[in-house]
């Protein structure tokens, strides 16, 4: 756990980012100094995120806001990020919006590499998709079966293990 | 709609590891994600499952040499056509609930290895033969293979392979007892 650059600006100083569809945000400094990639675009005037549009940097930023004080894991750790199932209540109200900006958010976690977002969005996903039959999967996510009816039984037989356990 | 890229598929899917029934859905709901739950589906199931089926498609890919080391105990082999998936090659660890698999195997196979008159030393002499070619395939045909538990006695085999072995973390070898005739006899 590392929180020296994350203490390295002072509480009082704020930073420009701006959208992709030109909307300003004066965030927390430190919260740029947590996240590498914010602070890239940190220059208000020229500089803008790209890919990133008002409405989704403004959740990604509230998001960082409410966790600026978290203490920071270690880059390599990725076993121990991922192994905590839980999600806290504040974030699992935040993440109940619809689904198209669930995943803007994990698009521009992803892009934005605030790990521990990224590591939330695919956690409730994951959490959408528990217990679920394929058919409903597919209704919830919008998606079209593209397998012949002989390669499912094909494949049903090689994988029956998983669906007995 | 938004669409997410595959590695954000792997992240989601990733946090489903250990829960096999949903990983079963999300196989089956299309070609695309398929592709990236396969490879997290077989990536350990045997630290958690302890499955005839499972087993039965391990032996599938046994190659003639690993098969030979059945040949003295007349074990069928399991019948199929050629698999859509090198499902060994993802192996990443091999647990304690491989031998447990093993037995229901050769139980629902018909193998007597509970029955009073049969030897002791036999059934534990078949058991070890089939995990013995087991393990010997996963250090053959997986990539990514890190964790190697081994309950039982092992052959030459396995040792030489082991020593080729560039992937391994961590390896535990369990013996149930120490017969030096039993060793000396399955290794020179």
């Amino acid at each position: 756990m590392d929180n020296g650059t994350s203490n390295s600006a002072s509480e009082n100083e704020t930073i420009t980012l701006k959208s992709c569809d030109g909307i300003e945000f004066h965030i927390d400094a430190r919260i740029a100094n947590r996240y590498t990639l914010l602070n890239n675009w940190n220059g208000g005037e020229s500089a803008c995120i790209p890919n990133v549009n008002g409405k989704v940097l403004e959740k990604v930023l509230e998001w960082c806001e409410h966790h600026i004080n978290d203490p920071q894991l270690n880059c390599g750790d990725d076993d121990s990020r991922r192994r905590n199932t839980i999600i806290e209540e504040w974030d699992e109200n935040f993440l109940s919006c619809d689904q198209d900006m669930l995943f803007e958010i994990i698009l521009a976690a992803n892009y934005l590499e605030i790990k521990p977002l990224l590591d939330l969005g695919c956690k409730t996903v994951a959490n959408m998709m528990k217990s679920k039959s394929p058919e409903e999967i597919r209704s919830a996510f919008n998606i079209d079966n593209d397998y012949t009816p002989e390669e499912e039984e094909q494949f049903r037989k090689e994988n029956e293990w998983a669906e007995d356990y | 709609m938004i669409k997410l890229p595959n590695e954000c598929f792997s992240e989601i899917f990733y946090n489903l590891r250990a829960d096999f029934k949903s990983l079963f859905s999300c196989l089956f709901v299309n070609r695309q994600w398929c592709r990236i739950v396969v490879p997290i589906l077989w990536s350990e199931p045997t630290e958690y499952i302890n499955n005839k089926k499972l087993i039965e498609m391990y032996l599938l890919a046994l190659n003639p040499e690993e098969q030979t080391l059945l040949i003295p105990f007349k074990i069928i082999l399991p019948n199929h056509s050629k698999l859509l998936f090198e499902y060994t090659s993802y192996t990443k660890s091999v647990g304690f609930d491989l031998t447990s698999g093993v037995i229901k195997w050769l139980n629902g196979e018909g193998y007597k290895i509970n029955s009073d008159d049969i030897d002791e030393r036999n059934v534990d002499k078949l058991i070890s033969a089939v995990r013995c070619s087991l393990i010997t395939m996963f250090i053959r045909t997986s990539k990514k293979l890190k964790y190697l538990t081994i309950h039982g006695n092992i052959n030459k085999i396995i040792f030489k392979n082991l020593y080729t072995n560039t992937t391994l973390l961590d390896l535990s070898l369990n013996f149930d007892h120490f017969n030096s005739e039993e060793i000396k006899s399955s290794w020179f």
